[in-house]
């Protein structure tokens, strides 16, 4: 896999919003160029703009200003994204749903049903293909939306806040399980979270935003050893990252304190 | 399926009590015939316009009428709602002359659109479509509305078509509001339908009542009624079997 590849460019982009009282920075221009196959994660609190930057790189929303280049040889769906809830058809099999993107997109059902099944299988949803949404917990319908998100293949994959309305130790789980997904498929992947320790424990580089206005902070390299396990949790260079991007996100509060 | 059954015996052992006081009240209690006339002689009128055919022909013009009467009122109804959603400039412009139009008691209206439309059969199914298509509009513009932003997120990632987005994702999820709507518009339907006939018109099962009214054939009287109860018996089995079906992913237990 080449990993020297750029994939995405973010040069100085940067979104505001109208609002009663005036324009509302929601992101302050960033700038940064993305690998392919690499791991990113985005850490910050609230209305950092963390969430925009996603939506933005996926063309859901468009940018003020800068501009975003994808390198994905103009495919007609360059990004997987998958939110924070699963966003599933109810009144679709697990099968179906997965299958969704390749039926709207016209590829033959026998074709769309190996790529679907294949998936399934590696979410871990084997025996649940014919359930509908509503008959599986939480974490299996965030499993089904993962395999949505990849079952037309994009080279990106997009995902905010994927795992926080699961329980914790099903996080731990999906988040291995992701490791596992992005080393098989060799995704570009933007992770959106809260949790500092899911980004230092599953990215490359840590991106850091802080708030009002919404900016990028710095990056971090993660230089840890792959793959990643239980081990990688007693690193102590792990607990360093933590430590330092606890800080990172502290003093950015502290800041905005001082300033009210 | 034990449950079914035991639903099934209570359904006949309550239809057999109200057909035994029928016959006590013509039998034993000796009411007047042509005030209550008694099951024997009622089943004789049913029987005699069946082996002449004219029961299939009332029958099978009010059932016509009101199958067509929902099927466009259903569709005008659905797309109206939709096109209103899509396009909200639609919404305030017609938002005003819908609501008149809505509060206007149909019934009302229903010598004016003999007036407009003729005795035959465009201004029955004019009335029952106006009579359907206000529910079934209020219950889609209502699910349409309801749509989940994030699925909208979830059209345009996947760069979906207007009919697919239409087809694929929100008539589905409108659908349990569509239903309401269609229930109720079910019932006004053949009101509407049986109103029509009395009004005008030489078939249907509302134009056999007046005739056997005006000609004091009260067993027919007796014959015409209990078969639209029949109909509208019918139609809400076959709407509620429909809903199970479409409406399965719901969860809805019946």
């Amino acid at each position: 896999m080449a990993q020297s590849e750029r994939i995405i460019d973010i040069a100085g982009v940067h979104k505001t919003f109208a609002a009663d009282h005036g324009t509302v920075t929601a992101l302050e221009p960033v700038s940064i160029t993305i690998k392919a196959g690499e791991f990113i994660s985005i850490v910050g609190p609230s209305g950092c703009g963390k969430s925009t930057l996603l939506r933005l790189i996926s063309g859901l929303d468009q940018a003020t200003g800068g501009k975003i280049t994808l390198d994905t040889a103009g495919r007609r769906r360059p990004v997987g994204f998958v939110f924070q809830e699963p966003v599933l058809l109810p009144w679709k099999t697990i099968l179906e749903n997965v299958r969704f993107p390749l039926d709207t997109a016209g590829v033959s059902r026998a074709e769309a049903d190996k790529t679907a099944l294949d998936l399934i299988k590696m979410v871990g949803l084997a025996g649940f293909e014919k359930a509908l949404p509503r008959q599986l917990s939480g974490g299996m319908r965030q499993r089904a939306a993962i395999a949505r998100s990849l079952s037309d293949d994009p080279p990106i994959l997009l995902m905010d806040e994927p795992f926080s309305a699961v329980d914790l130790l099903t996080r731990d789980t999906l988040n291995d399980e992701l490791l596992r997904i992005w080393q098989s498929t060799g995704k570009t992947i933007l992770l959106v979270t809260h949790s500092v320790d899911e980004a230092a424990y599953l990215a490359d580089r840590v991106m850091v935003m802080t708030a009002r206005p919404g900016k990028l902070k710095c990056v971090h390299d993660v230089d840890l050893a792959r793959p990643r396990g239980e081990d990688t949790k007693l690193d102590p260079a792990y607990h360093a990252l933590v430590a330092q991007l606890r800080r990172d996100l502290r003093t950015s509060e502290s800041r905005v304190g001082e300033a009210h | 399926m034990a449950r079914r059954l035991t639903a099934w015996f209570d359904y006949a052992l309550a239809l057999a009590v109200l057909l035994a006081a029928w016959w006590f009240a013509t039998g034993p209690m000796a009411m007047p015939g042509y005030l209550l006339p008694s099951p024997q002689r009622t089943w004789n009128a049913l029987a005699g316009i069946t082996v002449t055919g004219e029961l299939w022909l009332h029958l099978g013009f009010t059932l016509q009428n009101i199958v067509l009467g929902l099927i466009l009122g259903c569709v005008a109804g659905i797309a109206l709602a939709f096109l209103m959603t899509r396009f909200p400039k639609l919404a305030i412009w017609l938002d005003g002359p819908l609501v008149i139009l809505q509060t206007a008691p149909k019934i009302a209206l229903a010598p004016l659109f003999i007036v407009w439309f003729g005795f035959g059969i465009l201004s029955k199914i004019i009335l029952i479509f106006s009579l359907v298509f206000f529910p079934v509009f209020i219950g889609a513009a209502a699910g349409f509305r309801a749509l989940d932003p994030k699925m909208k997120d979830l059209a345009s990632l996947l760069g979906l078509s207007n009919i697919q987005r239409f087809r694929q994702i929100e008539l589905p999820s409108a659908m349990p509001e569509i239903f309401v709507g269609l229930k109720i518009g079910a019932v006004q339907a053949l009101v509407g339908a049986v109103l029509a006939e009395w009004m005008s018109g030489k078939f249907g099962l509302g134009y056999l009542m007046t005739y056997a009214g005006a000609t004091y054939k009260t067993p027919l009287l007796f014959a015409a009624v209990l078969l639209t109860v029949a109909l509208g018996l019918l139609m809400h089995v076959v709407l509620t079997v429909l809903e199970n079906r479409l409406l399965s992913w719901k969860g809805v237990q019946r």
